[in-house]
């Protein structure tokens, strides 16, 4: 018994050895076509090819894991992944405990999608079951918008909650646009968006440890890259079929910069006339 | 005694134990359910595979081998999937899509399909060993085959198979832990096991939470053996003290 | 290789059959397929531990010092009185604090350990990062920690059932208590533990079913992920949610995996019971 317990303290050692070499990259595995297991079992999606080009040109060697959405906080927390890539929009609150870069993927309106036929009073949704997927901007906003009169539920996995929108054990999803377009448009027409659009929660990051500054500047400058030089806009342009939304930035960030400068030179003017 | 409701009210175990009360109702909950549904199915299951009639005896013996032969986690995902499927063809048209696919439905019915199949075996072991003079006995003063049942096999049958049966009610009510591993969350119906599990998540603290679920959970099974030994007493009070099967307190706990 | 069977299987079966069949060989199926190791080495080093567990148990029952009784009846009673999930789940959360705990001892200061007072681990430097074997690892010694108390009981009740007229004899040879115990009765045990070691096994392989809680791509989550509804062309074949389907297999496995081991336990007392006097 002793023994085992050395051997197993050692084999811990051993590991926290090995924890430096890559840098990893936690993601969830389910969430097409964001990241998903392809039918060669594979990971694949849009971040899965992102985070290889950043790595790529951030010069660093990189893995992907899987986790559970629920726990994927936590267990970035805990140092099973050094970096969360998953889809994982900037929230006030999650900055509380994760360090987001730069965003990768601009704030998505979240939609409604329902089985085809239903109708819904969407000023005055009474008596539905609506459902999300746990842990996410969404479940918050259902949680605290919507709990009244209706039944919420909220799943571990994304596919559950299409899985059951599809046996009509719920009767609307709120989910991301981005993730509910594929399951739409596969559906044979059987599932279809309804209602108006939701704003909820920023663009979508990388999250890291908050004290991983140095990893976050390699990851900030990476992306800078990709967005400058038109390969983000065109692997969002190949995934969802949107944008570009990058390749111009740099130019609208340079007139609101000079927009900034203008206003802060009329505030002094303004105080020094007051002063006056 | 100031001292004590100043550690009432900050003990953290204290906080424990009151924050998983509700959730403790809802394992009780599954258990209190299933038990009496399940009883008379094992009761019936094991009379089938005692049955002469061999397609009756078939189809009970795969039922009970299939039962114990796989795990009840599987159980519950194959049977919530299933009734998944099933939801918009059956269950939406008969308008009860509400209630089959409900944890509180679906939960305590995997239970039932599941905890028979184990009682079921014990009944038919002891079944078989129901003493043959009494049988002959009661044919020899001309009782048909269900008065036969009723005054020889049933109570036989009970008074025997208790300390066993009991077992698999501690065993059952251990298995109610994992309803809400495979079966969705709806509001704030959590079990033990759910809570537990969420407390553990704020802060880490694996050994209060998990110590505070287990005694739950064994405070529980002890009250089982308790209430179940009464039962063992009554069911035995007219054999001779000295013959009388002495009821275990420290149950045997094996499936 | 793959390829040539599906071309002989269609040559049996017809046309019809091909995309079927290449659908359940596909790399994904094929990791399904795989991931079965998880659970047999999980049952195997489970009930391996489970053994050396047990053998540590009923020794201790069975010690001559009170507080080591005391120990073991602890053991045994405890572990079996809660359900296995709770203990399965436990353990690795516990061991991996208590790892961290040792850890923190010599790589956290005490500013740092007081700066982090109500959060775990107390200071960076004694994170455990844990991977993916770790967890199997751990599940491992989990299962034997639960099904230990299990076998525990079963071996010492065995214990108690070999003939004491064996024992005296070997006394009378001149071995010692020690060796008396080991030489003798953990050896003449093993037939009458058999029966409730096979049932400790059948409670284990069941158990392991659990594996996908620790997030151990074992059977059951393959199983998920194949059966998961999916429109998305990109992603693989397009289908509903075929869930049930996958889970109604792996019950099927679950099934033959018991008439399996029932089999070997068969002959496995057989042979145990050679030279052994015919009871009934």
């Amino acid at each position: 018994m002793k023994k085992l317990l050395l051997t197993m303290v050692l084999a811990a050692f051993a590991t926290t050895g090995f924890a430096a070499d890559k840098v990893r990259f936690g993601t969830e595995g389910a969430y097409a076509p964001w990241n998903f297991m392809d039918d060669n079992g594979k990971l694949a999606g849009f971040e899965i090819e992102l985070g290889a080009e950043l790595c790529r040109r951030a010069k660093l060697e990189c893995e992907f894991v899987v986790n559970e959405w629920d726990s994927i906080i936590p267990n970035l927390m805990a140092g099973n992944y050094d970096v969360i890539m998953a889809g994982m929009s900037v929230t006030e609150k999650r900055k509380e405990t994760v360090m987001f870069s730069d965003e990768y993927y601009p704030a998505d309106p979240s939609r409604y999608a329902a089985a085809s036929g239903d109708k819904f009073d969407f000023d005055n949704l009474k008596g539905k079951k609506i459902g999300a997927q746990g842990a996410t901007v969404q479940a918050g906003y259902l949680e605290a918008n919507l709990k009244e009169g209706n039944t919420i539920k909220l799943y571990e996995k994304p596919d559950q909650s299409v899985a059951d929108l599809a046996a009509g054990n719920i009767d609307l999803l709120l989910a991301d646009d981005s993730f509910l377009k594929p399951v739409v448009d596969g559906s044979g027409g059987n599932i279809v968006f309804v209602g108006p659009g939701v704003q909820i929660g920023g663009g979508v990051a990388l999250g890291m440890r908050p004290k991983d500054t140095e990893l976050a500047g390699k990851m900030n400058a990476a992306l800078a890259e990709v967005k400058k030089d038109g390969t983000l806009d065109n692997m969002i342009k190949e995934f969802f079929k949107k944008g570009p939304f990058y390749a111009t930035e740099e130019k609208s960030a340079m007139t609101m910069e000079s927009l900034l400068k203008k206003i802060n030179a009329l505030e002094m003017r303004v105080k020094e006339l007051e002063k006056k | 005694m100031d001292w004590i409701t100043n550690w009432l009210a900050n003990s953290a175990i204290v906080q424990d134990i009151i924050t998983l009360a509700k959730p403790a109702t809802f394992n009780l909950y599954f258990a209190l359910i299933s038990i009496p549904l399940g009883f008379p199915f094992a009761m019936l299951l094991a009379l089938g595979k005692n049955s002469k009639n061999r397609i009756l005896s078939t189809l009970s013996k795969a039922y009970i081998y299939a039962f114990r032969g796989s795990p009840l986690f599987i159980q519950f995902f194959m049977f919530y999937s299933f009734a998944l499927s099933l939801n918009r063809s059956l269950w939406k048209p008969w308008g009860i899509d509400e209630i089959v696919l409900h944890p509180l439905f679906l939960g305590p019915l995997v239970l039932v399909l599941n905890t028979s199949a184990y009682a079921a075996e014990i009944f038919y072991g002891v079944m078989r060993t129901v003493p043959n003079g009494q049988i002959e006995a009661a044919r020899a003063i001309g009782m048909n085959r269900w008065q036969e049942f009723w005054s020889v096999t049933w109570p036989n049958t009970i008074r025997l198979a208790w300390p066993a049966y009991t077992n698999e009610v501690v065993f059952l009510f251990h298995a109610t832990a994992l309803v809400y591993f495979t079966l969705p969350v709806i509001n704030d119906q959590k079990d033990l096991m759910n809570k537990a599990g969420e407390l553990f998540e704020k802060d880490y603290n694996v050994f209060l939470h998990f110590s505070v679920a287990a005694l739950y959970f064994v405070a529980i099974s002890m009250f089982i053996f308790f209430t179940f030994g009464l039962v063992q007493k009554y069911l035995s009070r007219h054999i001779r003290k000295e013959e009388r099967q002495k009821f275990r307190f420290k149950p045997n706990y094996m499936r | 290789m793959i390829e040539s069977i599906i071309e002989s299987l269609v040559n049996l079966l017809g046309e019809d059959w091909r995309a079927g069949l290449e659908y359940i060989t596909n790399g994904k199926h094929m990791m399904w397929y795989a991931s079965i190791r998880f659970t047999l080495i999980a049952a195997i080093a489970g009930a391996a531990f489970a053994v050396l567990f047990g053998l540590l148990g009923a020794a201790l029952k069975q010690s001559a010092i009170a507080p080591l009784r005391w120990i073991g009846s602890f053991y045994v009673n405890i572990v079996r009185g809660v359900p296995d999930v709770l203990f399965f789940l436990f353990f690795p959360l516990a061991f991996e604090q208590f790892v961290e705990y040792i850890f923190s001892r010599t790589r956290c200061t005490a500013e740092e350990i007081a700066s982090n007072a109500g959060s775990w681990p107390p200071c960076d430097a004694a994170q455990w990062y844990l991977e993916g074997n770790d967890y199997l690892i751990l599940a491992c010694v989990s299962f034997g920690i639960v099904y230990g108390a299990f076998a525990a009981n079963v071996i010492h009740g065995a214990m108690q059932a070999v003939p004491h007229g064996q024992l005296e004899a070997a006394q009378a040879y001149g071995f010692t208590k020690k060796q008396v115990f080991w030489r003798f009765k953990v050896r003449q045990m093993w037939t009458y533990a058999l029966p409730g070691l096979s049932n400790v096994w059948m409670l284990l392989l069941k158990a392991t079913s659990l594996l996908s809680l620790l997030q151990i791509a074992d059977i059951v989550l393959w199983a998920d992920r194949l059966g998961a509804p999916n429109y998305l062309a990109r992603a693989g074949m397009v289908h509903p949610d075929w869930r049930w389907k996958y889970y109604l297999v792996l019950f099927v496995f679950y099934i033959l995996m018991t008439m399996l081991s029932e089999r070997v336990f068969d002959w496995l007392q057989r042979r145990a019971n050679r030279g052994m006097v015919e009871v009934n």
